[in-house]
Order: structure tokens, then sequence, then C-alpha cells
């Protein structure tokens, strides 16, 4: 049992403090911004819903948001069960365990705005490793106008990015399995299958939840990466919520722009409870057990 | 059968991975080692050590390095020491709202940035942090925070309670604890935590992008603005290497506790 008192909040504190700053206020400057017309900052009408109605009601946004929630399933179905299989495939306890992993985790250390310089230049069919490769079997430089190859471009990009994400921690929590958990499959005649179903995904729950989380909000709100592949082309194909909203922004449409980052936000809150929510019941028949 | 080629078939699929990790990489080592702009003592194409030159010697670039250092190790130096007590509260105190308040520090992580660009940099300028790596560094906060009190407090979780009473028997208050007997425990997980911040922090544009316009500009932007109407793509290359040199060093230096495991738990 935890200890039941209210000090906890002295320890919280600092970091209340810090995130109302970087967060909280910010966040309710959106939210009164939503509801005004802003010509200039110091200039503003009240417009109550306005904003809402018009986003709530327009094609563009609830196409971008089906963009968007294809592209996390595609990213989220291909990267999870990636990274799980490869670090199911890291061995225990090897000297050069340590290496590979931080070769596969090189890719989390680019700068994002140069993720699609370092992809064009892969894919360029006269200089590129891959585009010359694909070049050979009759691969053409003008994928960018053809809606599939730009999303199969943006998905290889995203994936080679993050998966590495989800092995590492993957793999963390595969470390805590004790050898003698293995030692007892082995005896009992597990076959791999077994091994993977009854002692290792059980172990892997927790950090799998926590790699979807983030892997859902960072694929669903994907700005810096996706923009410079295609501008969001071919035909509007790839304008991606956090892009559309990005555009927005540097089109000074401060109103607009505002209330659809409440609508955003109200994302965000929806995702976080979904979260918690799969937490508990992850954690709700274990209680006996863990402690 | 089957089970005799597992290993072999494990190794495999892991290898084809590394290369697949690797090959966007050794693309940009290639380039930043051929001179992709006519000069006057180089032909296009040909193998150069050029770019890491005009790396040296643009000034530019030269104190983007240092901006990139300062506001990541600012970040880190704000993030570690407020995210620790938090994180001790949340693995080992219940107290009213504990479990909304976590709610709350999740909900800011996964906030995309770009939704509160604007107010930010309205804030930042009221403080006059803008164009500062300060300023960098403290909205860095919004998503390093959250994610170092949620590692911080799975490496808490995993010491035995009984480690506090026998502290607290012995008359230890709680801060003392933290700082004598806590901290020694969970320095693996600090190292741990500070290489995510690094990691999360480095690599970020949209707020390094609007925080900076004049001053301050961190490594990411140096090279957009390297961007233009004739790009060296040869440097641009080179400096995106240079810039993963940092990272890198500290990946293989942390290795080994990567490989170790941590825990991410639940509170």
């Amino acid at each position: 049992m935890k200890d039941r008192n209210n000090t906890g909040w002295m320890f919280v504190l600092p970091a209340v403090l810090l995130l109302s700053l970087v967060g909280l206020i910010p966040l309710i400057t959106v939210i009164n911004y939503s509801f005004f017309e802003i010509f200039i900052l110091d200039q503003r009408f009240w417009v109550g819903t306005e904003w809402y109605s018009e986003i709530i009601s327009s094609g563009r946004f609830w196409s971008s948001f089906g963009y968007s929630l294809l592209f996390s399933t595609l990213a989220l179905s291909i990267q999870i069960p990636l990274g799980v299989a490869i670090s199911v495939c890291i061995p225990r306890q090897q000297v050069w365990v340590g290496l590979t992993l931080a070769v596969v985790a090189l890719p989390l250390l680019v700068p994002w705005n140069m993720i699609p310089s370092l992809w064009l230049s892969l894919l360029d069919p006269d200089t590129g490793i891959f585009g010359r490769i694909m070049a050979a079997y009759g691969w053409s430089a003008d994928w960018k106008l053809s809606v599939a190859q730009t999303w199969a471009v943006i998905i290889a990009m995203d994936t080679w990015h993050w998966t590495s994400l989800v092995v590492i921690l993957c793999y963390s929590a595969l470390t805590t399995i004790p050898a003698s958990y293995y030692q007892a499959a082995d005896i009992d005649g597990a076959g791999p299958w077994q091994v993977f179903r009854h002692i290792q995904l059980p172990k892997l729950q927790h950090v799998l939840l926590m790699a979807i989380l983030l892997r859902f909000m960072d694929s669903f709100m994907i700005y810096t990466e996706a923009f410079p592949i295609n501008a969001g082309g071919p035909d509007g194909a790839t304008m991606f919520l956090a892009v559309d909203l990005g555009e927005d922004i540097k089109a000074f449409n401060y109103g607009p722009s505002a209330a659809r980052s409440v609508l955003y936000f109200l994302i965000v809150l929806t995702v976080a409870w979904l979260f918690i929510k799969a937490q508990n019941q992850l954690d709700a028949p274990q209680t006996t057990e863990a402690n | 059968m089957v089970l005799r080629a597992l290993p072999l078939l494990k190794t495999t699929i892991l290898m084809t991975f590394v290369v697949f990790a690797c090959l966007p990489l050794v693309q940009m080592t290639i380039i930043s080692f051929v001179a992709t702009l006519p000069q006057a003592d180089t032909k296009v194409g040909s193998l150069t050590l050029g770019n890491y030159a005009n790396i040296l010697a643009n000034p530019n670039l030269f104190s983007a390095f240092g901006n990139s250092i300062a506001y990541v190790l600012i970040n880190i130096g704000i993030t570690v020491p407020v995210a620790i007590p938090a994180a001790y509260a949340f693995s080992r105190m219940s107290f009213l709202g504990d479990k909304h308040l976590f709610f709350a520090f999740i909900a800011f992580r996964i906030t995309p940035p770009v939704v509160l660009t604007l107010p930010i940099f309205q804030l930042f300028s009221a403080l006059g942090i803008v164009n500062s790596v300060f300023g960098i560094a403290l909205a860095h906060c919004l998503f390093n925070l959250p994610i170092s009190i949620w590692i911080l407090q799975g490496f808490i979780s995993a010491i035995p309670k009984e480690l506090d009473e026998t502290a607290f028997l012995d008359g230890y208050s709680r801060p003392r604890f933290m700082w004598t007997v806590l901290l020694p425990q969970i320095a693996p997980g600090i190292a741990v935590t500070a290489f995510f911040c690094f990691m999360f922090s480095w690599v970020e544009v949209v707020f390094a992008r609007i925080l900076t316009t004049t001053n301050g500009k961190p490594i990411s932007m140096a090279i957009n603005a390297l961007f233009g109407f004739q790009t060296d793509i040869g440097l641009v290359m080179a400096v995106t290497v240079a810039s993963m040199i940092p990272g890198a060093v500290l990946l293989f230096s942390m290795r080994n506790h990567l490989s170790r495991g941590f825990r991410v738990g639940k509170v």
C-alpha cells in the first residue's frame, strides 16, 4: 500500500508549476483566441463558436482527419509488430547486444527537419542507393505524382525513424524477465511461440501500451517530416491534420487555427483517457499478483 | 529442424533491420564526403573533406552546435531535478488527485507542439526569453518532463519499499532519504532519463523554429538556413552527420544501460 497523505503535492508542485507555465497557460490562451476574429493581436472581435462550426462542417478538416487516422493505423500496424519482432530477435546476453541497440537507435538522433531530405536523397534515381536499385527495376522518378507511392515513402520513412523506439522499449521490458522463467518453460517443453505468448508478451504489456500511445499521437500529428516529402500532395492526399494546422498558422489565421488547436487538444484528451482506461484494465487482474 | 534454425532466423531478421536502419545514414555519410557545388579546387562529384572543413569555417554553424548543446543541457538541468521528487511521489504516495494529475501529464506529453506554438511564442516574448537557448530549454519541458517522470517512477517503483521504511526508522527525513539513499539507487535511471531528454530535445524543430528567429538558433535550424537558391547538399549532409555525433557518443556510452532494461510502470 502507498501512504495516504497530501504531502505528495509538495513533491509534485515544481512539476505542476513548470507544466502550468509551458502547457496550461498557453492552452488557455489558445482556447480564448478560438472564440475571436483576430486581425492583429490587440484588435479582436468576439465571434462565438463560428470557427468551430466552420471547421466541423468543412470537408477539408474531415479529409485530413481521415488521412491522419489512416496514416496512424498503418504506421502502428507496421511499427508495433515489427518492433516486438525485432526485440524478440535480440539475444539476451551477448557482448554485441549493446552495440546493436545503439546502432538501431541511431535514426532517433537525426534532426527531424533533415529526415525528409535524407529520404529524398536516398530515393533519388541518379544518386540515391535505394533509388538506383529501384530504377534498375523500372521504378520511375515521378513517384511524387502517385498517391500510393507517396504514402509508401512516408510510411517507410516513419517506420525507419520510429521503430527503434518500440524496439528499445520492448527490449528493455524483455530483459526484466528472470532467466528462471525460460528454464521452467524449457522443462515444460514449451515451444518458441508458447514462450512468446505466455512469458514474453505479458511482460511487454505495459511498455507496449506506452509505445502505442506515443506512436499513435506522434504519427497522428505528424508535421515536420511529412510536409517536405511532397508538400501535402498529390492533390492533398498527404495533408495530415498537423500539416494543415501548420499552414493555417503560417497564414496568420489566429482565430481559426486556435479553434483547430482546441479540437486537436480534445482529441489528445480522448486518447489520453483511453490510455488510462487501458492501463487500469491491465493492472486490475494483476494487483494481487504484484503485491 | 525448425527449432534448430530459429537462432539463425532471428539473427537474420535482426541484421536485416540493422541494415535498413543504417541505409539512409550510409547515404547521408557518403554524400557528406562528396563535393556537390562547383568550387575552385574540387570538381563536383569528387570525394572531399571540404564539407567538413566548411563547417569549421562557418561561425554560424559552429555557434549553432554550442546553442544546441547549451539548451539540451539546460533542459536536462531543469527536467531531472523537477522530475525526481514528482516521480517519487507518484511511486510511493497517494494524494488527492494523483490519478488526475498523472492523466494531465500524459495529455501534455502527447499534445503536439504545433498546437501551442503561437501562445508559447507570445508568452516567452513577454518573459523576454525568445531568441535564447533558455526559451527552447523551457519549452521542451512540455514533453520531456512528463516522460522523465514516467521513466523515473518505473525505476523508483522497482526499489523495495523496505528501503524507505528502514531509512525512516533510522531517523532520515524524506528529503534527506531521497538525497543520500534514493539517488544512488536510481542513478542508472537518471542516466536513461537524461538520455531520453537529450534525444527528444536535440532533434525537435517546431519550438526551436518559432523561438529562434534571430539568435540562439540550434543546429537543426542552422541546417534549415543552408537550404536556398543553390543548396550545397554535401554541406547539409555533413552538418547532419556532425549533429548526430554527440548523440551517438552518448548512445554508445549508454548502451549497456539501455540493454539492461528499464521499467516503465503504472502509477
